[in-house]
């Protein structure tokens, strides 16, 4: 094996209040190649990361850089070293602007000046690397997500790095822009620079990749060659167990005759979603497929009043109701659980036995309140049912794994008994282990004749579990099928049909 | 291929000017003009339209207006400074107190001021950033502590005699005209003093530092963002200490101008000046939030919140304390106005994200 | 080693080290005056008499105001109008505290309006005020510091148009009662005060309000999503402070008779958002303590009073005043107060190591 390795990480270690989070790692990235590094959340990729980028101060091992030890003490010491990194979260400033945001901390100065015309000129240039032609002088906040995880590519890759870390980069990108990173990322990798890749996406690391490691509860796996690992093989490494549990959920059949307890007639806001109608049958679960940004989300939150409905009707049971506000659909028996749980979901202070009794006590208003007891049975009940793993009920929220927090919120809606529960991806950035009981649990939610709205930007999941499967495109319901015989492939055709169209007449 | 519709061609002037960052400069402005054109409408009989009229707006209210620059840096950052009016008073004790009683050079008296006043900007920086206090709770306590040692100097108003102050509080630059192959001051006479050169020199500093420099940068930076501030790789303690002893250095400044203004020291001068000093930055433009922010703005905000006084003596029927009311109605109109420049940019953002987006 | 842990605990905790500044203070006011405990009775008036009654007697004002503040903190606010609210109050009251001048010419024991409006319309205006700050906060999104500087700047404004800027004076002896008379031995304010901490305890404890309170200030997005309505408990909460504020203004103005539009309150919500502060609630808002806030205000009336003790004068007092609120701070502040823990939880590790 050739050993050009330019960075070497060796028996490192970190230990956080209570639990080691990584356990002697060895990790090595050649110049020139594409190293994906994978594991489930919270098995010490983003620790590992942050060790890298001096976020976290290392407890042993070390760090070999080019073949001279470095300790990294700040991402500011890191950028001097050569190692630069793209975070899954984009971590630029909003207010200023694109080309600044490319170069602040770094300016091109002339007379003792910031030369702003420089900047302009070589952000406009650098953004067109990346086919994007945008005005660099306009504030960041103006662009869209995907724009904005472009620019702090951008930056990472100006900044003539040894070494680029690219943190989860695709979740905000479409399939386009996916492959426009990787030609990128192939470039890059032809000028020698030595780039590390996490990501969720299995088929993006067979995309690209050299070699991979592998991470499993702050130990290592092993490190293969790409070709070496098959993608079954992959999986079972990373959860540790096979995956029978997950392939064992079958979709609860639907009484075709239930009645409707959600009925939506042309629903809308216009600008954002127009034109929505679906009926939900007691004890259904229904599939919304479509691409990020297709309207699901609106759809959603217009069902359970979060943002105020302009035009339409919704009944629930039969009867027409206006839903203005979330405590309306509350007083209905809806349930949502939003899409980013971290801003709108979870209270991070509170603990886990306030998180869960949140909903019901709103239910309640707050001049009746439930006992300190009522709240523990509560909270007790559904850590035990959902298997919620912490030492007691009162660890905040916070505190938590992704999964566990979304099940104190699947809890905290469960808790108050709906008949409409709404999920919007419930499944994304959480372990795979985690995903399959949270699949679980919804269609045992359904045998019991609560009636399921599931969101996801992954088809397998929804193909396993709708009864239906409505499917949107341009911020409108374009198609509904049957779950039960329905493909990836055609659903896929039905979305891909749409953005062909749409791309032609907008572009 | 993603492109976005609002692009390229025509970035020109015009997309330079119309460009969203500079609404709330224009809105203040324009309220100024707004207020300046009643004043001439409503008092210009009276001599509101004189240039003596403009120029006093600037020789009253000097001081506001070199606290006003270094608040405006340190409201950018997202932070606060409730200590500034203690501050300013205590250089003007120092002053005072040094020269009438110890009878010190005033020059010795401003020299300790500035490391007293800068001193304690960097020390509540280092609190702020380091201690994870809160700037708030960090620049209450040092303006406590100012308060305080003012009044252990003396409770008495103390006035400034010596020769160096009343040359520079005296000193003017009258606006003159060429009549008859000879200079002559127009009338009624106009003219700036030392504060205004010196608040004209601290407004020019500011803007440098916040545009022409990587300090002044980061500075936006941080206000956008702190954690990616940090992320970015950019000296944030060091950025946010260094405002903060901006802003004591603007204090001190500011105190000194005030000392040769009224030409006296007292303990309890310039109360609750830190509050209409961030009214005027807040009339200026500046988001109390952080990241937004530019000194123009805060110029014109200085202005605007002194022409209310100065409309209230024109009128001379009102009871000065219509000039609170006014001042806060002011604030008002101001917040609404950000109000809803912000959502109707956010809503054609959403909007234009969502377009994006479904262009993939 | 269960009692080392405790302790680490214990220094983690942001009141505990509110109550070891108390004790020390109070420590130093012993040694410079042996009698500074000491509580005497006067039959005369009916009261007791003491340091330490006295301390908390000239507390109220702050701490009333203080409990409205803690809320609004806890939202992740902060109320600048409380000030100004005492003095909105105040002037109202002696508004309403006229005599008719045909018959008397000194202020004495007399009113032409009845005593119930001299209580009632302040509060109400009070209460309004607040909603007008809940009505930009909830209804507008506006941030908490700016919306209330509004009314910062404006309330005093507004307490001398109403008064026309003059300062009236009164000797009406049931107004007299608020902040000079005496129940069940104790100064009236007390009285007051012990009300308002309980009352409002009971009220924020007893129901889910301070759950949701707390909910609204870590994540208000989210907790509207749960089904809480924040806008209600935005109101609310400032409401609440700006009748707080109010009756916080009635006491200050029945201790001097008078109404005083550019003193009253002066300052006033500084010291109550350092009494919330020192009482261990943090500024970003969340989990909340309204005794450590009612410390919270009694330190800072201990420090006024030693630093009496010492013969300064009482504008210099600040000084003092903020030398002491800089060690507590700073001893409260993250890393000190991790550092600490951190040392404690070591040197359980090596007691337990020793046992071993």
């Amino acid at each position: 094996m050739p050993d050009n390795n330019i960075l070497e990480m060796r028996q490192i270690e970190i230990q956080f209040p209570g639990v080691k989070a990584l356990d002697k790692v060895d990790f090595s990235l050649r110049a020139g190649e594409i190293h994906s590094l994978l594991g489930e959340n919270g098995a010490g990729k983003s620790t590992l990361i942050k060790c890298l980028t001096g976020v976290h101060h290392k407890d042993g091992g070390t760090i070999i850089l080019n073949g001279r030890e470095i300790q990294p003490q700040s991402p500011q010491n890191a950028i001097e070293l050569g190692i630069s990194t793209v975070y899954q979260e984009v971590n630029l400033c909003p207010n200023l602007t694109v080309a600044e945001n490319i170069f602040v901390g770094r300016q091109p100065m002339k007379f003792g000046q910031i030369d702003w015309r420089t900047i302009n000129s070589r952000a406009r240039e650098l953004m067109r690397r990346f086919h994007l032609d945008i005005d660099v002088s306009r504030p960041l906040s103006y662009y869209s997500t995907a724009v904005q995880q472009m620019v702090s590519i951008a930056r990472a890759v100006d900044i003539q790095a040894k070494i680029l870390i690219l943190d989860e980069p695709t979740s905000s990108l479409d399939d386009n822009e996916v492959k426009l990173l990787f030609q990128v990322m192939r470039d890059l990798r032809a000028e020698g620079m030595g780039i590390i890749f996490i990501t969720h996406f299995l088929d993006q690391v067979y995309a690209v990749s050299d070699r991979l490691t592998i991470l499993r509860n702050g130990h290592l796996v092993g490190t293969y060659n790409i070709e070496d690992i098959s993608k079954v093989e992959l999986v079972t490494q990373m959860v540790g167990k096979d995956m029978d549990t997950i392939f064992n959920l079958k979709r609860v059949d639907v009484d075709k005759d239930a009645p409707y307890v959600l009925t939506a007639s042309h629903i809308g806001i216009p600008g954002q979603v127009e034109d929505i109608s679906i009926n939900l049958r007691k004890g259904e679960l229904m599939g919304f497929a479509g691409l990020l940004g297709s309207g699901r989300t609106e759809t959603a939150e217009m069902l359970f009043g979060a943002t105020k409905t302009a035009n339409g009707e919704i009944e629930l049971n039969g009867k027409k109701t206006e839903i203005r506000k979330p405590y309306d659909a509350l007083m209905h028996g809806m349930a949502f659980c939003p899409e980013d749980r971290k801003v709108d979901g979870i209270i991070g202070d509170l603990s886990i036995r306030e998180n869960i009794a949140l909903a019901v006590q709103a239910r309640r208003g707050f001049m009746h309140p439930l006992s300190r007891k009522e709240q523990n049975d509560l909270a007790d009940k559904y850590i035990k049912a959902l298997g919620i793993a912490t030492p007691d009920a009162e660890k905040k929220i916070g505190e938590l794994s992704g999964g566990n927090q979304q099940k104190v919120i699947l809890a905290r809606w469960m808790a108050t008994d709906p008949n409409v529960l709404i999920l919007d991806e419930p499944t994304r950035g959480i372990d795979i282990g985690a995903k399959a009981e949270i699949q679980r649990l919804m269609l045992e939610m359904c045998e019991k004749g609560v009636s399921v709205i599931f969101i996801s930007s992954e088809l397998d999941e929804i193909i396993r579990c709708s009864n239906r499967i409505v499917v949107m495109r341009d911020r409108e319901k374009v198609a509904e099928t049957d779950g039960a015989n329905c493909t990836q492939e055609k659903i896929l055709a039905i979305i891909a049909e749409g953005a062909q169209g749409a791309g032609g007449t907008k572009s | 291929m993603m492109s976005d519709n609002r692009n390229s061609s025509g970035r020109s002037l015009i997309s330079s000017i119309l460009n969203p960052k500079f609404i709330m400069v224009y809105a203040t402005v324009g309220i100024f003009l707004v207020i300046y054109l009643f004043g001439v409408v409503a008092y210009g009989s009276k001599g509101f339209t004189t240039l003596r009229t403009f120029t006093n707006l600037f020789v009253d209210n000097a001081y506001y207006g070199i606290s006003a620059v270094g608040m405006t840096m340190v409201l950018i950052t997202g932070g606060i400074d409730l200590s500034v009016g203690a501050v300013a008073s205590l250089t003007g004790m120092f002053i005072a107190y040094g020269t009438a009683v110890l009878g010190l050079n005033p020059w010795v008296c401003i020299a300790f001021s500035l490391v007293v006043g800068v001193g304690l900007g960097l020390l509540m920086g280092w609190v702020i950033h380091y201690l994870n206090v809160p700037p708030f709770i960090t620049t209450l306590t040092g303006m406590f502590l100012a308060r305080g040692v003012c009044a252990l100097i003396s409770r008495e108003s103390i006035e400034i005699k010596n020769e160096t102050i009343d040359a520079l509080a005296s000193w003017k630059l009258y606006f003159m005209y060429l009549k008859d192959g000879e200079w002559t001051r127009i009338r009624p006479s106009a003219f700036v003093n030392f504060n205004v050169i010196l608040f004209l020199v601290v407004l020019a500093v500011g803007i440098y530092l916040l545009q022409r420099t990587r300090f002044g940068r980061n500075i936006y930076a941080i206000g956008g963002n702190e954690q990616s501030a940090k992320l970015m790789g950019l000296p944030v303690g060091r950025t946010k200490v260094l405002v903060y002893g901006f802003n004591g250095l603007c204090s001190v400044l500011a105190g000194i101008a005030y000392a040769l203004y009224v030409k006296s020291g007292w303990n309890l001068s310039l109360q609750g000046a830190e509050l209409d000093v961030i009214t005027c930055a807040v009339i200026g433009g500046t988001l109390l939030t952080g990241g937004e922010g530019y000194m123009i703005g805060t110029l014109f905000g200085v202005l605007l919140k002194s022409m209310i006084p100065a409309l209230i003596t024109f009128n001379g029927n009102l009871l000065s304390w219509w000039g609170k009311i006014a001042t806060g109605l002011l604030l008002l109109l101001f917040i609404c106005i950000q109000k809803i420049v912000v959502s109707s940019t956010e809503r054609r953002n959403s909007k234009s994200k969502k377009a994006a987006k479904n262009k993939a | 080693m269960k009692q080392r842990l405790n302790l680490s605990v214990l220094m983690r905790s942001k009141v505990t080290w509110a109550v070891v500044a108390e004790v020390l203070i109070l420590i130093v006011c012993l040694i410079v005056r042996p009698d500074f405990f000491s509580i005497s009775y006067q039959p005369s008036t009916g009261m007791l008499y003491g340091n330490l009654i006295d301390i908390v007697n000239r507390s109220s004002e702050i701490t009333i105001i203080a409990m409205g503040m803690t809320l609004v903190i806890a939202l992740g606010g902060t109320d600048l109008s409380v000030g100004a609210l005492v003095a909105v109050a105040g002037a109202i009251a002696l508004k309403f505290l006229r005599w008719d001048v045909t018959v008397y010419n000194t202020p004495g024991d007399y009113t032409v309006y009845p005593f119930f409006l001299v209580l009632v319309v302040p509060l109400l205006v009070c209460i309004v005020m607040g909603l007008f700050n809940g009505f930009l906060i909830a209804r507008w999104d506006m941030q908490p510091i700016i919306a209330t500087l509004i009314l910062m700047v404006c309330g005093r404004g507004i307490a001398q148009i109403l008064t026309n800027g003059k300062q009236f004076t009164t000797g009406y002896s049931p107004f007299r009662v608020i902040g000079q008379g005496s129940f069940l031995f104790l100064p009236m304010p007390i009285i007051i005060t012990a009300v308002v901490v309980i009352l409002v305890s009971l009220f924020v404890r007893k129901t889910a309000f301070g759950t949701f309170v707390e909910s609204v200030g870590i994540n208000r997005k989210a907790s509207r999503l749960s089904g809480i309505n924040a806008q209600l408990i935005i109101f609310i909460v400032f409401a609440l402070t700006g009748f707080l504020s109010g009756i916080s203004g009635l006491i200050y103005s029945s201790r001097i008779m008078s109404n005083d539009s550019n003193n009253a309150g002066l300052n006033f919500e500084m010291d109550a958002i350092l009494a919330v502060v020192i009482g261990g609630t943090s500024m970003t808002g969340g989990k909340f303590s309204l005794l450590g806030t009612v410390l919270g205000s009694i330190i800072i009336r201990t420090i006024v009073t030693l630093v009496y003790y010492f013969g300064i004068a009482s504008e210099a007092t600040m000084a003092f005043k903020a030398v002491i609120i800089a060690v507590v701070i700073v001893l409260q502040s993250e890393p000190v107060r991790n550092y600490f823990s951190k040392r404690a939880a070591s040197r359980a590790k090596l007691a337990n190591g020793g046992v071993k």
